[in-house]
């Protein structure tokens, strides 16, 4: 018996040996929020390695969390650069997260899309909506505005990301707040309609219901409209995306560079990458619109809602919205999820 | 000095030189992360953070469901183990090690993946809403996953085989010929009960109690699938990091949780010589 355990600790403890030289070999760059079902990030990660043979680890923060773990490991940088809906992303820049990298391609990203120095900058945008399960609505008409939203039919069928959670979500509590009326300061108009709103809703998860949405158990996710175009083309599910009547917002998706990331040169090279028409095209599987004009595929572009559909999605100042962030999400916390 | 004591003294160094590699751990993984804990919630936030805790009905109602629910889960997976592991403990029967292994399986499992093995079952359009839309027609328990009892039976999946485990071993030291004793003497199956067994495991029954109590109050990942209208302390932890880098609010917290426990455990130890 015994030589034979020896035998097997010595294999064990070469496999091990032989991983760990395997991750000191590889190249990495670590991004944190890289939610593989989320604007196809994992597509894009498996392109990557393929081109460039740099792994991308899939990585499940929400906006709001990369920022804090950047904040906590400031000290000892873990991750190369962050992924963020556009709000989070400024304000994480402005906290001194962020170093400058201005990618290749950069004059093609429209001035408001991104900050001078190259301390962020938008990688593909996307517009608020309703994600409609139709199969999953058990009969209800498929809800066309905000105003839908508040009716008796739709009870326990709504969900919306926790905004502490997700910067996609707090893209949308500032928002329905401007479209409400309120402003960066005034927030008693958008809080008072998500409060109305919250008898109708059965959850504010704090990770991603992707799945959920496809197999029906929340009828109604308001989030970003690739992922419902997605579920739609991609998983083949009976999903329609709303663009509600009364107007709703767009968002861009920033990435920035981590101050003190462990790899500097692979993180910029990167970068580069992500402009490139290639990446751009494989961000719009996901149905998320590239940055860079001109690189979504035709047949792809067919299948979005029509431009006039659109036009009634407005952009939002994202230094007020990184303004408020902090505290509206603090006053959706107390009002409107409230204690329970 | 008798000798076994001498032998004692004798044995103490090289008993600390091999308590040194344990003695290590405990001071990285467990001594310095609470101090660094009592340094950010005790200090001059701390204060601050504490008033606002306690003051504030979203964290009070959050340390209330962590109670509640801990203790409702701690009750009933002694309840629910008891008869498992009575069989386990005293009983053979072909299979045996199968069964417990079974028995055992949700410890594995992560607080997530219980989650959404509730989801599964439980949700809105889960596998027992369904089954009840068939038979019934109504469909029964549909969303059930994202109250509070949904999370109570959530709890109760990884804490039942958790009190099997500590009960099955108090059950084995059972000694069985003081029951014949008693049997011999005339003693009727329920007063061997009262008298004899339920008092020998008192202290196993404590001891079961405290240990899922405290596991349930310290966890996490289940909450944060399933408590999504409502919420529990490890889940304001976790906001407070994430969403807002408020430290302090979430050491006080922790804080908090842990001395609840502690004092839980103190009370339940206390007559379990």
């Amino acid at each position: 018996m015994r030589p034979l355990r020896i035998g097997q600790a010595l294999a064990v403890l070469a496999l091990l040996a032989s991983g760990a030289a395997c991750t000191a070999r590889e190249k990495v760059v670590i991004q944190y929020d890289c939610i593989p079902n989320y604007a196809n990030w994992g597509g894009v990660t498996a392109l990557y390695k393929a081109v460039a043979g740099v792994t991308i680890p899939p990585d499940p923060k929400g906006s709001s969390v990369a920022m804090a773990a950047l904040e906590k490991e400031a000290r000892h940088p873990v991750a190369d650069c962050a992924y963020y809906s556009g709000a989070i992303g400024y304000q994480a820049a402005a906290k001194g997260l962020h170093q400058p990298y201005r990618p290749k391609g950069w004059e093609r990203i429209p001035g408001d899309l991104k900050d001078a120095r190259g301390l962020w900058w938008t990688v593909h945008t996307a517009t608020i909506a309703f994600i409609v399960n139709t199969k999953a609505l058990n009969g209800a008409p498929v809800p066309r505005s905000w105003a839908d939203l508040l009716k008796p039919d739709y009870k326990g069928m709504i969900a919306y990301d926790d905004p502490t959670w997700g910067g996609t979500s707090y893209t949308l509590v500032y928002g329905i707040n401007v479209l409400e009326g309120g402003d960066a300061t005034h927030w008693k108009p958008g809080l008072d309609y998500l409060k109305r709103l919250d008898r109708n809703v059965a959850a504010y998860p704090r990770e991603s219901i992707y799945n959920g949405v496809l197999r029906g158990e929340t009828p109604i996710w308001i989030n970003a409209d690739g992922n419902g175009y997605k579920m739609r083309y991609v998983d083949g599910a009976p999903v329609e995306v709303v663009i509600p009547s009364e107007g709703t917002f767009t968002m861009p998706l920033v990435m920035g560079m981590a101050k003190g990331a462990p790899h500097p040169e692979a993180t910029r090279r990167y970068f580069d990458w992500l402009l490139t028409p290639a990446a751009q095209a494989e961000f719009a599987k996901a149905f998320f619109r590239p940055v860079v004009a001109g690189t979504l595929p035709a047949d792809l572009a067919a299948k979005f809602l029509p431009a006039s559909e659109y036009g009634r999605a407005r952009s939002l100042d994202l230094a007020a919205m990184a303004g408020a962030a902090d505290g509206l999400k603090r006053a959706w916390l107390e009002t409107v999820r409230g204690a329970r | 000095m008798g000798r076994a004591s001498a032998e004692r003294a004798r044995a103490a160094p090289g008993g600390f030189l091999l308590a040194l590699p344990l003695l290590l751990f405990f001071a990285s993984a467990v001594l310095w992360p609470v101090l660094d804990l009592l340094r950010s919630s005790l200090g001059r936030e701390g204060g601050e953070a504490l008033r606002a805790v306690l003051r504030e009905d979203r964290y009070r109602l959050a340390l209330l469901h962590s109670v509640l629910l801990s203790a409702a889960a701690s009750a009933g997976s002694l309840l629910l183990a008891a008869i498992p592991a009575w069989v386990l403990a005293r009983d053979d029967f072909p299979g045996k090690r199968v069964a417990r292994a079974l028995i055992l399986l949700p410890l594995t499992f992560s607080g997530v993946m219980v989650g959404f093995l509730t989801l599964v079952m439980l949700g809105r359009v889960g596998a027992v809403p369904t089954v009840a839309r068939f038979l019934t027609g109504a469909p029964i328990g549909s969303g059930a996953a994202y109250t509070l009892v949904g999370l109570f039976l959530a709890y109760l999946y990884f804490e039942v085989p958790r009190a099997t485990v500590a009960l099955e071993s108090a059950f084995r030291r059972l000694p069985r010929d003081v029951d014949r004793a008693a049997r011999t003497l005339g003693a009727g199956r329920w007063t061997r009960l009262r008298r004899l067994t339920i008092p020998m495991l008192a202290p196993a029954i404590r001891s079961t109690l405290a240990i899922t109590f405290s596991a349930s109050m310290g966890s996490f990942g289940v909450a944060l699938i399933l408590a999504r209208r409502f919420s529990v302390a490890p889940l304001e932890v976790y906001t407070e990091l994430t969403g807002f880098q408020n430290d302090a609010a979430a050491g006080v917290l922790c804080l908090l949780l842990a001395a609840i426990t502690l004092v839980v455990d103190r009370l339940l130890a206390r007559g379990r010589a």
